[in-house]
């Protein structure tokens, strides 16, 4: 072996260049974001906890045709008005079993109301609860009032009452454009 | 039974060892069943299953743009791809040609997951071989492409991006600013990934020689991805059966020589810095349009049966989709894992190694066990 | 009649006591330490929710494992299985008996030392102690009764005796510079030449590092504990107290070869070039700087470098670490006390 290789081999360049790799880090700034106390906000598109209107909600159950695990249970009744012995369809039920959903949002592109009844809210993922089976069992009021969400500062759940101009709580920063979104009707 | 001798002193036995499927090291569930000889390895073999959900036979009861989601876990680190896959055999079933721009989105979407699903691929790598910092670099890349593919789709690992015809959406606002800045600022950290390992004399000797595989076992195997490519085949499906405008982007296969595992880490390294170039180009000229083709609501499919595949960060991932006239719902649909292809060289490939040696070569092969299993 | 007893067999006592103590503390907060920079290296911080910036974490470390459920797997040769942990942390804190970190200094009249005996042949008791703690590994993979045990305690058992060659080796080198065998004797001997023995030699420097980073277990030569392929090597079936006794006995361990490596080469408690700058380091500016806190200094340093190691470099297979061992550094050290010897010969006359 030549001179120069055999110092090579003795003295190891390529490892004190990893050793300057890692030392260097030492001064750099860390990632690490102390959650609870700082939290990071999750984007305008980000598919979150449900957001359920039941008054433009108009029971065609598209929704749970749509949801590939068949977590949205329906049920309704119709009820005549006795005045003027009109029937009038109500939704009795019209539940979500939240621990089994996949946050697809294939029922959100089902929902035929503009804007959709069903939704998935930007900026809530902190659901976790202690106990599965209830816990993460959402029926209709509870849909409503996001009992045990929190939702990230400034989203409203859907008893607060939502911002009429965002109503999905995702302040969307693009306009769609004509032609763009599936499902649309031609002209 | 009766000249049954005792086994004397210098008789030596081989000792059966299960590793897995419960191991830091084997990437998921999986088992693989080494019979020892002292520290070398006399046979291996890889026993899985441990992951199987039973996502064909799901695929036959749900309709087409309902089984997307369910693509997105097979292979759970590249999520993506397998969307893209399944989009690009149905377009080809159906005769639906994707806008450009809706290409180029998906493009880009494809890229990011190759690069993401490489950096996973390089931290558990250095990880299994003993060098634990990598993985925090690049979690800290992977991160930064996540968020990205966040604000485009809403999800950061199921992503559910594509759809039969194109894509769901169209870019947020100041996506591609975003993408750019990513994109110009990665090829210094594979430098800094490269500083650590590339030439360290350490990782040299841990992966040179070993797991290696000829081009023509690779081939007859029917190995695809960075390992086909490692051996110097140079087959890479967006250059051989390019799908969804890949034709008109300029990039580079790079191929291996010796066919063992520092051959396969450089080729994932240079792969990346393709990756990097292919999203430079299509963030440059990405094209203004619609994001999706006409499509009805309700996709009905023809009579007939289609094999489409992609070049998945692992591989070629094949899905081969038989349908019925008018039918909403494939009648099969069988998909091509490249880990499950990769996997079955294992036995070869580690056969007169020492058992440090298997968790470097199955680190290599990068099998994911979602996909395996399905 | 009681100066005696006082100096002998009081003082001895307390010195043992307190030494035995402050170990235990630096070792409790070496693991916490060793979290952090770890963890500022690789873009993270370490614990710090534990007490304030996470210094109460070593105590509630202490607590988990004294709570933890002391396992015996079912087959487990029971004795055996009890001794090894024993037989591992014993020997590494009987060593400091004769390890010396500072000048000996009065109190009210009775010389107090900084180690508990300065014997002739300190070296060799360091040596021979420490290797005692083989047994309790090989013991310790054989006793649990699994497989991956096992491999773990004969892989260590055939690293650290493999090693422990070129490290005799790289030591002679020093004894050859210093001409005596005691501790205190070699620090001496590096304020009477006025410089560190780490510059004339350097090689011998070198080859002690690395046999003394294989000799304790740790990255690069970490495969017997390799979580990846062995998930904890022969203290894989250990938990509770027992496991607590490998765990401190590891990073004893790289206090003792840290210690070791600053009194052999680096001159102990002494500042640099402490004849040359004497001046200096007598003035009334640096003065108050006990020789202690030089010794500490230096510690400190050799242990950040063991954490810089681990963070850093890949793990060597288990045939190319032996390869490393004996076809690189035995012939290095051989070659190294041959030069060392020379220059003695030519320097001294």
């Amino acid at each position: 072996m030549r001179l120069k290789d055999f110092l090579a081999r003795l003295v190891p360049v390529d490892l004190f260049k990893g050793l300057a790799v890692t030392g260097g880090y030492l001064l750099k700034r860390k990632e690490t974001v102390q959650y609870p106390e700082k939290r990071l906000e999750p984007s305008d598109r980000f598919r979150g906890m449900f957001g359920y209107d039941s008054e433009r909600c108009i029971d065609c159950a598209l929704c749970a045709k749509a949801c590939p695990i068949e977590i949205i249970y329906l049920a309704d009744k119709v009820e005549i008005n006795p005045e003027t012995k009109k029937k009038k369809k109500v939704i009795t039920r019209y539940d979500i079993d939240v621990k089994r959903c996949m946050f697809c949002g294939l029922c959100e592109e089902a929902c035929p109301t503009e804007p959709p009844s069903i939704w998935l809210t930007s900026k809530t993922y902190e659901g976790a609860v202690y106990e599965r089976n209830e816990g993460l069992y959402f029926d209709k009021q509870r849909l409503f009032t996001w009992q045990g969400v929190r939702a990230f500062p400034g989203v409203r759940s859907p008893a607060e009452g939502q911002d009429p101009k965002d109503p999905m709580g995702r302040k969307p920063t693009s306009e769609p454009t004509k032609g763009d979104a599936p499902g649309e009707k031609e002209p | 039974m009766s000249n049954h001798t005792p086994p004397s002193l210098f008789d030596v036995e081989e000792m059966e060892l299960s590793f897995g499927p419960q191991h830091p090291a084997t990437h998921g569930v999986l088992r693989v069943q080494l019979k020892l000889d002292g520290e070398k390895i006399v046979d291996a073999k890889p026993i899985i299953g441990y992951l199987h959900r039973g996502t064909e036979k799901l695929f036959e009861t749900m309709p087409f743009p309902q089984c997307i989601p369910h693509t997105d876990r097979m292979d759970y680190v590249a999520a993506a791809t397998n969307n893209q896959g399944f989009c690009v055999a149905m377009e080809k079933l159906l005769g639906i040609t994707i806008p450009p721009r809706a290409a180029y989105i998906r493009m880009m979407l494809a890229e990011l997951q190759r690069l993401a699903s490489h950096l996973v691929w390089l931290a558990t790598h250095a990880i299994d071989i003993g060098a634990i910092t990598p993985f925090f670099y690049t979690f800290r890349e992977r991160d930064a492409i996540l968020d990205l593919f966040e604000e485009y789709c809403g999800a950061r690992l199921t992503l559910n991006t594509m759809k039969i015809g194109g894509v769901p959406f169209d870019l947020p606002a100041g996506w591609v600013e975003r993408c750019s800045a990513l994109v110009d600022g990665f090829p210094a950290h594979i430098d800094e990934y490269e500083e650590l390992l590339t030439n360290n004399r350490i990782w040299k000797k841990r992966t040179i020689g070993i797991g290696v595989v000829s081009p023509e076992d690779a081939i007859d195997w029917g190995l695809t991805g960075p390992p086909l490519r490692g051996s110097g085949v140079q087959w890479d499906i967006r250059k051989v059966f390019p799908y969804d405008r890949y034709n008109e982007i300029d990039f580079e296969i790079p191929i291996g020589r010796n066919g063992d595992t520092y051959d396969r880490y450089l080729v994932r390294m240079v792969e990346m810095r393709q990756s990097v170039r292919i999203l430079r180009q299509c963030l440059d000229r990405l094209p203004e349009g619609p994001v999706i083709a006409k499509v009805p609501k309700v996709l009905r499919a023809r009579d007939g049966m289609v094999y489409g595949s992609v070049e998945a960060p692992k591989g070629e991932l094949g899905y081969f989709i038989v349908t019925t006239d008018k039918a909403t719902e494939p009648y099969r649909c069988r998909v091509r894992p490249p880990s499950f292809v990769n996997l079955q060289l294992l036995p070869d490939m580690v056969r007169g190694h020492l058992v440090a040696d298997l968790v470097a070569v199955i680190g290599t092969l990068d099998i994911v066990l979602g996909e395996i299993d399905r | 009649m009681t100066d005696p007893i006082i100096r002998f067999v009081v003082i001895p006592l307390i010195q043992t006591v307190v030494i035995l103590l402050v170990l235990l503390g630096i070792v409790a907060y070496l693991t916490l330490a060793e979290r952090k920079v770890l963890a500022w290296m690789q873009v993270r911080i370490g614990p710090n929710r534990v007490g304030p910036r996470g210094l109460l974490q070593p105590i509630a470390d202490v607590f988990k494992l004294f709570a933890k459920e002391d396992l015996t797997p079912a087959r487990a040769e029971r004795f055996v299985f009890l001794l090894a942990p024993i037989l591992i942390f014993v020997p590494s804190f009987l060593v400091w008996a004769v390890i010396p970190f500072g000048e000996t200094f009065t109190v009210a009249g009775f010389p107090i030392t900084p180690f508990i005996a300065d014997i002739n042949i300190a070296i060799l008791f360091v040596l021979g102690v420490s290797s005692i703690a083989i047994y309790g590994i090989i013991l310790g993979g054989w006793a649990s009764n699994n497989k991956f045990s096992l491999m773990g305690g004969l892989r260590s058992a055939a690293q650290l005796v493999s090693y422990e060659v070129p490290l005799g080796f790289a030591v002679v080198s020093v004894l050859l510079m210093s001409g005596t065998l005691s501790l205190v004797g070699i620090v001496e001997a590096q304020r009477d030449a006025g410089i560190w023995f780490f510059l004339p030699g350097i090689l011998g420097f070198g080859i002690y590092f690395i046999c003394g980073v294989a000799e304790t277990n740790r990255n690069p030569f970490d495969l017997p504990e390799a979580e990846s392929e062995l998930v904890g090597g022969f203290h894989t079936e250990y938990s509770g107290m027992k496991f607590a006794f490998f765990f401190l006995a590891e990073y004893m361990n790289m206090l003792v070869v840290s210690s070791l490596a600053v009194i052999l080469f680096f001159g102990g408690w002494l500042p640099p070039f402490p004849n040359l700058l004497a001046g200096l380091w007598q003035s009334s500016l640096l003065s108050w700087i006990p020789p202690f806190i030089w010794y500490l200094i230096k510690v400190m340093a050799f242990i950040f470098v063991y954490i810089w190691f681990r963070g850093t470099f890949p793990r060597y297979r288990f045939d190319q670490l032996m390869a490393v061992g004996w076809k690189w550094l035995l012939p290095l050290s051989l070659a190294n006390v041959l030069l060392v010897g020379v220059g003695v010969l030519v320097l001294k006359g």
